[in-house]
């Protein structure tokens, strides 16, 4: 076996007894938030105490939490992940169907992130004081400090009501959904999620380049004579970039797992509004594989970061 | 990093083509003939309508009932020739106590894939309902049913072991196929599920779960190939309230169900839309819980309470004149109305008078006090409704000036039910969404206090628990009337519950849509919507 599969081999062995672990405390979690899956059905006054108990009965919510768990644990790990409370169909067939979406939207918001982050906190670093370090840290703390569905709404507000430039939200137009309208509609939950990432990044990367151009190593680069921006780039950055490598992989690893907030506001039809929906109807087997995702999606996203850093800085080991 | 750097590329080839591509589009499109779009604020869990528990406004559009009722909640025939009365031999009252109703079906409909709808498709409803195999939302009525007889292919005959008063509105959600359901297991049937077979006219084209249903008319509909008018219809999917409105403002979506009170005037500014208001047969009021909170229990104390509330003050500030006050339960709409009832008006001398007579004196921090027990309980009500919390805070501040002490808690909705189901409260204020059948014995009969029923406010009334019952077991429409009036006249004496408005539905529209009538009941807007026309 060669280094890496066997590195693999143990670090997602590492992984099974916290997923387990985590699933123990989200289904407890879950189930004691008040109210449960049935809830919903008492707003109809027709439906009586013993349409209740036959429904508790047919959904297996009259056993004991323990069995309820036993039971949840033993088909999941099987990969049956069991049917959706409130619509009764296969939970895998309910979460793959908001894959696309879910991916769509993180790569893009991603991907548009860096690209902010990138120049704003090399630049503002390399500039530190002038004019371009002052405005971009003025942007990322409006940034990080502007709520997310307030920022959305105001972005429909002047690109979809008032311009009409764009789509106010959905993933596409029904019936006419080319590429450019797909684009379209991406646009401003993109730039949403992105914007609010690059605030939060580009500080950091801001701070870990200050930190870095300090360093006497930066210093003989320069008095070697090298060119600025390759003492920027392949010098600082490289060193720089570590601690904001772990902040993507865990920012990726949420937003996988839905954003909530931006996918409600735009009607985006990704894990998040998925999420808030079982949630507000406690519709406990969507919501225990949508935790256990987002668990998983913590430790693999981990782990790609490594792997990434390792990739970046040779000084680190991929094992 | 080459993926980064060509999702980089393409965020910004859309950001520049967005400008350009997107005038042109069907995005801002007029409503017409061709298309309609609602805006809609949930999806629904499920197009059989006996297994769903959302409101069924896109099933009505597919699947029609024996029955249905129209604008001003009369329960209309639909898939029956004629809704069966005693007076048109239709329903027969047996010696036994128990009663059969005779449906005689509408010749010439078929489902959707042309088979024949027929009194055995009733039966199969009935079986299916009432057997193990199969887990609807509710088997009320239908468990009161011993068997069906289809004597012919448009007659059911529905047997009753007793007397059941709502047997008008029994097959209101329709019937199941029998020739696509029989042997199956219904609840995964997700076939049927997600695309039921129905009659009506309309049938769902594509289901995008988090995004849209899309329906399309069906073509050869049973009311004449001139129905429906509009031949798509499109329910988008837009729990945020905010975005709902800014799609209606930018023409992305042309209807707005189930519009939000708070959001009348701003979309009352919306050209080309019209709202639409359906005074309902929802009462939003007080529960007044006895049992956890004793004092409620004496009739001075709640008579005190409604008579310091400003409700007419409510309606005109917080409600903006968009719901008059209600007096009890039962609402104007209803056929079994009764205005012949004690009405209170806004008098905070009668309220401290009343407070004074009952025992319980101001204390020295302003508050009734009696025995060392101030006169204070929490007021639950749910979050997120904005007027609501209006309205609690100015029951607060009222109840103040007259020596009570309130809190307000809020709830997010799954809690609240909980919390009422098992009568963990002092005080909730909520809305009741009323049968279309005026039956009040689940919320006000002495023995169907939770978890037998919904009295939530505890309150016993034997003479009152009679009346209720005898209603229940009274066909005759004159008869039952009578007998909901006087039970309507106890409540209105007792304040079990303060009432505080008829809750009203809004709607926008558009103002070309012809023929929009409303519904004041759960079978919703869509219940006409094959007659629902663009004008211009």
């Amino acid at each position: 076996m060669t280094p890496l599969p066997r590195f693999l081999v143990r670090r997602f062995a590492h992984a099974v007894p916290l997923l387990l672990l985590v699933s123990v405390l989200v289904f407890l979690l879950i189930h004691a938030a008040p109210g449960g899956p049935l809830e919903i059905y008492l707003a109809n006054p027709n439906v009586r105490p013993a349409d209740i108990e036959r429904l508790r009965r047919a959904l297996g919510l009259d056993r004991p939490l323990w069995q309820q768990y036993w039971s949840w644990l033993w088909a999941f790990a099987r990969g049956d992940w069991g049917y959706s409370f409130s619509d009764g169909r296969p939970v895998a067939a309910r979460i793959v169907e908001r894959l696309p979406a879910t991916f769509e939207l993180v790569a893009v918001s991603l991907a548009g992130a860096l690209a902010l982050t990138m120049p704003a906190g090399i630049g503002a670093a390399v500039g530190r004081g002038r004019w371009f370090d002052r405005a971009v840290t003025t942007g990322s703390m409006i940034g990080v400090a502007i709520p997310a569905f307030w920022f959305g709404l105001l972005l429909q507000m002047i690109f979809a009501v008032s311009l009409g430039w764009l789509p106010s939200s959905g993933r596409a137009t029904p019936g006419d959904a080319d590429l450019v309208d797909h684009l379209q509609h991406l646009v401003l939950p993109a730039a949403v999620l992105a914007t609010v990432l690059a605030a939060g990044w580009s500080r950091f990367l801001r701070g870990s380049m200050i930190q870095t151009l300090a360093q006497p190593f930066i210093i003989a680069t320069r008095a070697r004579g090298l060119p600025p921006p390759r003492v920027v780039l392949r010098h600082a950055l490289r060193n720089a970039v570590g601690p904001l490598i772990a902040l993507v992989t865990v920012d990726a690893a949420l937003l996988v797992s839905g954003a909530v907030v931006t996918e409600s506001v735009f009607a985006w039809p990704g894990l998040g509004s998925l999420f808030t929906e079982a949630l507000a109807r406690r519709d406990y087997t969507v919501l225990m594989a949508l935790l256990m995702l987002s668990a998983a999606a913590v430790v693999v996203f981990n782990f790609l970061g490594d792997v990434a850093h390792a990739l970046v800085d040779p000084r680190v080991p991929a094992a | 990093m080459l993926t980064n750097r060509s999702l980089t590329i393409a965020v910004l080839v859309a950001i520049a083509v967005a400008p350009a591509g997107c005038r042109n589009r069907s995005r801002s499109g007029r409503p017409s003939n061709e298309l309609l779009i609602v805006g809609y604020d949930r999806e629904p869990d499920t197009l059989n309508r006996f297994s769903t528990h959302i409101l069924e406004d896109i099933q009505t559009c597919i699947v029609e009932g024996l029955t249905t009722t129209d604008e001003q909640m009369r329960v209309v025939p639909l898939l029956a020739a004629e809704v069966p009365t005693i007076d048109n031999g239709g329903v027969r009252l047996r010696g036994d106590g128990g009663m059969d109703v005779i449906w005689k079906l509408r010749p010439g409909v078929t489902w959707h894939d042309g088979t024949p709808f027929t009194s055995a498709d009733v039966k199969f409803t009935v079986d299916a309902i009432n057997g193990p195999a199969y887990n609807p939302e509710s088997t009320d009525g239908f468990d009161r049913i011993t068997v069906v007889d289809t004597p012919d292919a448009l007659t059911a005959i529905v047997h009753y072991r007793e007397i059941y008063a709502p047997y008008d509105i029994q097959f209101i959600r329709g019937a199941l196929p029998r020739h696509i359901l029989q042997g199956r297991d219904i609840d995964r049937a997700q076939d049927y599920n997600r695309n039921p077979l129905g009659t009506g006219p309309y049938h769902v084209v594509e289901w995008k779960s988090g995004e849209y249903i899309l329906l399309e008319r069906v073509a050869h509909y049973w009311r004449g190939d001139d129905y429906p008018k509009i031949r798509r219809l499109l329910f988008k999917f837009i729990p945020n309230t905010n975005t709902r409105i800014n799609q209606l403002k930018n023409g992305e979506v042309h209807v707005v169900a189930l519009a939000p009170w708070d959001k009348y005037r701003e979309m009352t500014a919306v050209p080309s839309v019209v709202i639409a208001k359906t005074r309902g047969n929802a009462y939003e009021h007080v529960t007044l819980n006895e049992r956890q909170f004793p004092p409620f229990a004496d009739v001075r104390v709640r008579r005190a309470l409604i008579s310091a509330l400003d409700r007419e003050g409510y309606t005109r500030t917080i409600l903006d004149g968009l719901a008059p006050v209600a007096h009890g339960p039962v609402q104007p709409v209803s056929w079994a109305y009764s205005d012949r009832i004690a009405h209170y008006r806004f008098d905070p001398a009668k309220a401290r008078a009343l407070l004074d007579e009952a025992g319980w004196p101001v204390g020295t921090d302003g508050i009734r006090t009696r025995g060392g027990k101030r006169l204070a309980f929490t007021l639950i009500t749910q979050a997120g409704f904005a007027i609501r919390e209006s309205v609690a805070q100015a029951i607060e501040r009222q109840l103040r000036d007259v020596g009570v002490d309130v809190k307000v808690e809020l709830h997010d909705g799954t809690a609240i039910s909980a919390i009422w189901f098992e009568g963990r409260f002092e005080a909730m204020l909520h809305w009741w969404q009323m049968p279309s059948d005026p039956e009040l014995t689940t919320f006000f009969a002495a023995d169907r206090t939770p978890p037998a029923g919904r009295n939530i406010n505890y309150f016993r009334d034997e003479a009152l628990t009679q009346l209720l019952y005898a209603s229940d077991r009274t066909v005759d429409r004159a008869e039952r009337k009578r007998l909901l009036e006087r039970a309507q006249a106890i409540i209105a004496d007792a304040v079990p519950e303060i009432p505080l408005y008829t809750v009203t539905r809004l709607d926008a529209v558009p103002a070309s849509l012809a023929h929009f009538k409303g519904n004041p009941t759960n079978t919703g807007i869509f219940w006409n919507v094959h007659e629902w026309e663009i004008t211009r």
